[in-house]
């Protein structure tokens, strides 16, 4: 059924377009007017919660609890960080809406699963507006395209044209469940969380030390993923072969479910995958022989002996293993690595079959398993960080790389606990504490969340107005 | 555009200047085809070279896509070269100045009569900047390094030499970055941005740096196609454009036209057997699929759902063995049989809707050739699309095989052919050996004899299997005319129905021929599929 949850995401429904023909052209594909509804085929949403209700008057949580749409209801007028939300996707110094937020798709899931796709908005006042007007369980980001995505069809199809977009990487915990033993499918715990950790930490120093990038948000999926949005203006110039070549330069875990072993590396690593190599080193250990107790059950061992392609091998080691089921991996693991040793020092012709055997294992086991579609393709869409999941009820925080240790998937404050903040903090201050000019977020265990996403904005506005400077500064000196 | 600079040549003709021009024009054989011809040229002589250009692109794209050894590729792609479109170096003292110029000045003028004839759908533009990036790096890698160097150093090409001390800093990383490092201080370094280098940067065969990749001058061949792809691919998309504004020399369309209709590669579409498979019958044709096809079959059977990888190369397979839309619809509703039918709708309809050309953008979409299956959109985690001789573990594959019955010699070659990578020869043998079985004689009079009108001897004539529905169309073919065999008494032709028909739409030795008439032949004969297999299978 886990798989099945992956069709319904709408980001796979553009997918259908890029399938079926030459790479070149996959780029102006999805231009297919998906779920196409303009405005005017929506009913004016007659809300109750409209009306101006204040969560004040919810006292009980479980009052709250109860219904997702009046959560979302609640969180979209109280806690949604419009600002700073704006001002990354503006992408300017000024608070005139740019090009970038003019042409930006947005797509609105609602709560019966219809998807309405190439949305854009003139003003941070109407995407709010139709925020709360339609209540959606999630919106998307698309791409930014050279025309206002609401006005395609004032030009020919082939002339909608997306043209920038963040690089984005998501990373689902399905893609493990072969390897994680822990959990499946939807379910997600901190064992397994560890997966997510290693990931965040290869291609984040990737984009850092090799690609240059500067501006990368990690974001909480709200379930059981992360999102990476690099925001550099280079990484949002990036056409679909070049993601690809990203892509492909990050990806070592090839093959599907008939593939036994997915990994096969050259004798030599390349620097970056050396470097990726240590990350490993320090989390195999605990991820495969503690948190997932890859070697402790036959039924998992088995799988790893399956990727050694010398059957002697093979059989020396399970009969290692078999006589004493019960020893700690670590010596297991070891037993591993003294078989194939001795090996191949009796026949030097196994060497090249075996003798980086062991590190691709834990490359297999431990490597970030990207879902390579969402990046290559400049104009998918992918879930909006500040989003709340429809299904866990929690906010999707973006994750500050240094603190990716620690983060626990369970810990992104829900509706229900912000609603409890905003009262509790009401409660116990006066108005006349100066207070009444903080954002409702403000009052509430969002605030660092947010103040981290200012952070990153405030980083990004930065360079702008330093490039703004520098080119106004070239172009005054050409004046005289 | 052409014409307009005809009217300029002709001047350029009259005024003498023709020979010194020339020599400006082609100093070596490798061209970017930065500038139209200057030349004028007959009608005639417009399409000969157009048509003799396209001969040269196809063999090279056709040699490729054979799984060919460097040397059987040199082989057919110089023949190819040498037939056509002769082209000598500067070094080839018997060529005169003046042949070598007119070599080149075909050369040219057919490129941009080509990129006219390609320039007007993103389809033929593909085909056509894949081609020419092709002929491109055969020629390139083919030329001397002095000429290379020649041609480089005219083409403005501004790429940052990386020092010696940068060099020394960095030897660690940029040793490890190539396959075969050779000498790093005696190589030559260029520092450029990491996007225009994908290719390496795909394969990890560069090390990059906050965003610069470090290129030997000895993958500088990269470079330079990179180069030449983008300004083609740029120049296409600006030809395309103007294209609406020259129709009206009635004389130049026409040719147009007939040219980019010459070869575009073989494709199957659903359009010759429409309508003629039920979604109840898929399960009785299961048999003549391709072992990618009956596993994608298999597994939707099990799991009662397919990923979309699987359902967009399974679905396009049948759409081109000829289920209608109506009857696609019906077949992925019930293969998955625990969705509610509004589940169905709301999720799956569209997209097959969509691969039909009922929606979107309505292209009407055609099943993945081989080659796609192998190169594109390889399968991950949970997927069960793609070529098992090329994305199935090694014991997966021979799991496989044993389950079709290939004993175990036919095994060791079908996987020694893996091994090369010749994942669709492997293919072709696997077909040979299976259908041997399936009709009841030895794989060697597949080869030959009898059956050779039917399924040719697929290796003996260099053919080989190069598309999923090829595969079935042989298939089904071999065993429709086994059974008119069987029930004429003889392989005579003069047998009445469908069989008959097809025996004698099969009786050349090229198997390209056998299908393309085979296909042919069950649409005329106007029987239905279903009522055919259900026979075959009684057989």
């Amino acid at each position: 059924m886990s798989d099945m949850d992956i069709d319904h995401d709408p980001r796979e429904a553009p997918r259908i377009v890029e399938a079926g023909q030459p790479e070149e052209e996959a780029e102006k594909d999805d231009l297919d007017h998906l779920f196409d509804l303009d405005d005017s085929e929506f009913e004016k949403i007659d809300n109750p919660w409209m009306a101006g209700i204040k969560p004040t008057g919810l006292s009980s949580s479980a009052d709250v609890a109860g219904d997702i749409h009046q959560q979302l209801m609640l969180y979209y007028r109280h806690f949604f960080p419009f600002k700073p939300f704006f001002q990354w996707l503006n992408y300017d110094i000024t608070p005139k809406p740019s090009k970038s937020f003019l042409n930006r798709e947005i797509c609105w899931t609602l709560m019966d699963e219809t998807f309405i796709r190439f949305q854009s908005y003139r003003t941070l006042e109407d995407f709010k507006n139709d925020m709360i007007r339609l209540n959606p369980a999630k919106f998307d980001l698309g791409a930014i395209y050279n025309i206002r995505p609401k006005d395609r069809h004032m030009v020919r199809p082939a002339a909608f044209i997306p043209v920038s977009k963040e690089m984005v990487f998501d990373i689902d915990m399905t893609d493990y469940d072969e390897i994680r033993t822990c959990c499946s499918g939807a379910g997600v715990c901190t064992r397994c969380w560890e997966f997510m950790t290693v990931a965040m930490k290869i291609i984040d120093v990737a984009m850092r030390d090799d690609f240059g990038f500067k501006h990368i948000l990690w974001v909480y999926s709200g379930r059981r993923g992360i999102h990476c949005w690099v925001a550099d203006e280079r990484a949002r110039q990036l056409n679909n072969e070049q993601r690809k070549a990203i892509v492909s330069y990050l990806e070592v875990i090839k093959g599907g479910t008939q593939q036994g072993r997915k990994v096969k590396l050259p004798n030599t690593l390349h620097p970056s995958l050396s470097r990726s190599f240590e990350t490993i080193q320090e989390h195999f250990r605990n991820i495969v022989f503690e948190s997932q107790e890859i070697l402790s059950e036959p039924e998992n061992w088995e799988k790893i002996l399956a990727l050694i392609p010398d059957e002697g091998v093979q059989a020396q080691i399970r009969q290692e293993w078999e006589n004493s089921p019960n020893r700690a991996p670590a010596h297991k693991w070891s037993d591993l690595l003294t078989i194939i040793g001795d090996e191949i020092a009796q026949h030097s012709g196994k060497r090249q079959a075996l003798e980086h055997l062991p590190r691709d294992i834990m490359f297999q086991y431990t490597y970030p398993r990207l879902d390579d579609k969402v990046s290559t393709n400049i104009n998918h869409l992918l879930k909006s960080p500040f989003c709340v999941h429809p299904k866990t009820g929690r906010v999707c925080v973006p994750i500050p790389i240094e603190d990716c240790e620690k983060f626990d998937p369970s810990s992104p404050p829900t509706v229900p606990k912000l609603v409890r903040e905003l009262n509790h903090y009401d409660a116990t201050h006066s108005v006349s504490d100066g207070d009444s000019k903080l954002q409702d977020w403000q009052k509430t265990s969002l605030r660092e969340h947010v103040e981290y996403f200012e952070r990153f904005v405030k980083g990004l506005s930065r360079e702008i107005r330093e490039k703004k400077q520098k080119d106004g500064a070239s172009s005054k000196s050409l004046d005289f | 555009m052409f014409t307009q600079h005809n009217r300029k040549n002709r001047q350029l003709l009259a005024s003498g200047i023709k020979s010194t021009y020339e020599d400006d024009l082609y100093p070596t054989r490798l061209n970017f085809y930065r500038e139209p011809p200057p030349l004028e040229i007959s009608i005639e002589e417009f399409e000969q070279f157009a048509l003799d250009r396209m001969q040269v692109l196809q063999a090279l794209l056709t040699a490729q896509m054979r799984n060919l050894t460097p040397e059987q590729l040199d082989k057919a792609v110089s023949e190819a070269i040498r037939k056509y479109m002769p082209m000598s170096p500067n070094s080839k003292s018997s060529t005169s100045h003046r042949q070598l110029m007119e070599e080149r000045r075909k050369d040219h003028i057919s490129h941009f009569i080509l990129r006219l004839a390609y320039s007007r759908s993103q389809e033929l533009r593909s085909w056509f900047l894949r081609a020419e990036c092709a002929l491109f790096r055969y020629r390139f890698e083919k030329e001397m390094l002095k000429d290379q160097l020649e041609f480089l150093e005219k083409q403005n090409l501004s790429w940052k030499k990386v020092s010696d001390e940068d060099k020394r800093l960095l030897k660690e990383k940029l040793k490890s970055s190539s396959f075969k490092p050779g000498n790093i201080d005696e190589e030559t370094y260029f520092e450029v941005d990491f996007e225009r280098v994908t290719g390496l940067v795909g394969r990890r065969q560069v090390y990059i740096q906050a965003g610069k990749a470090f290129v030997r001058l000895s993958d500088q061949v990269v470079l330079v196609l990179d180069e030449f792809k983008e300004r083609l691919s740029h120049a296409l998309e600006v030809t395309g454009r103007a294209l609406p504004r020259m129709d009206e020399d009635d004389r130049l369309m026409p040719v147009l036209n007939n040219i980019n209709k010459q070869y575009l590669g073989r494709e199957f579409t659903s359009s010759a057997i429409a309508g003629e498979i039920q979604a109840s019958d898929v399960d009785s044709v299961r048999v003549h699929m391709p072992l990618c096809m009956e596993h994608l079959h298999d597994e939707l059977r099990r799991e009662k759902h397919t990923r979309h990888g699987g359902r967009m190369q399974y679905g396009l397979f049948l759409k081109g063995i000829g289920l209608s839309l109506e009857q696609a619809l019906l077949f992925w509703q019930m293969a998955f049989e625990k969705l509610t039918p509004e589940q169905f709708n709301k999720n799956y309809a569209y997209n097959v809707r969509h691969s039909y050309g009922m929606e979107g953008k309505r292209t009407d979409y055609t099943p993945y050739s081989c080659k796609s299956i192998i190169m594109n959109n390889a399968p991950g985690p949970g997927d069960h699309h793609g070529c098992p001789f090329r994305h199935f573990s090694i014991p997966n594959l021979r799991a496989q095989l044993a389950a079709h019955h290939v004993d175990e010699f036919d095994t060791d070659d079908i996987i020694h052919k893996v091994q090369q990578r010749h994942y669709q020869i492997a293919c072709t043998r696997y077909y040979e050996v299976t259908r041997a079985k399936m009709v009841g004689i030895s794989p060697e009079n597949v080869k030959g004899g009898l059956s050779d009108s039917a399924t040719g001897s697929l290796i003996a004539s260099q053919e080989v299997i190069e598309h999923p529905n090829q595969f079935f169309e042989q298939s089904y073919l071999l065993m429709k005319n086994k059974n008119a065999e069987y029930e004429g008494g003889a392989a005579s032709s003069s047998a009445a129905g469908a069989g008959g028909m097809g025996m004698d739409g099969v009786t050349g030795s090229a198997p390209l021929d056998a299908t393309v008439k085979g296909r042919y032949t069950y649409k005329k004969a106007n029987a239905s599929i279903s009522s055919n297999v259900q026979h075959d299978i009684d057989m």
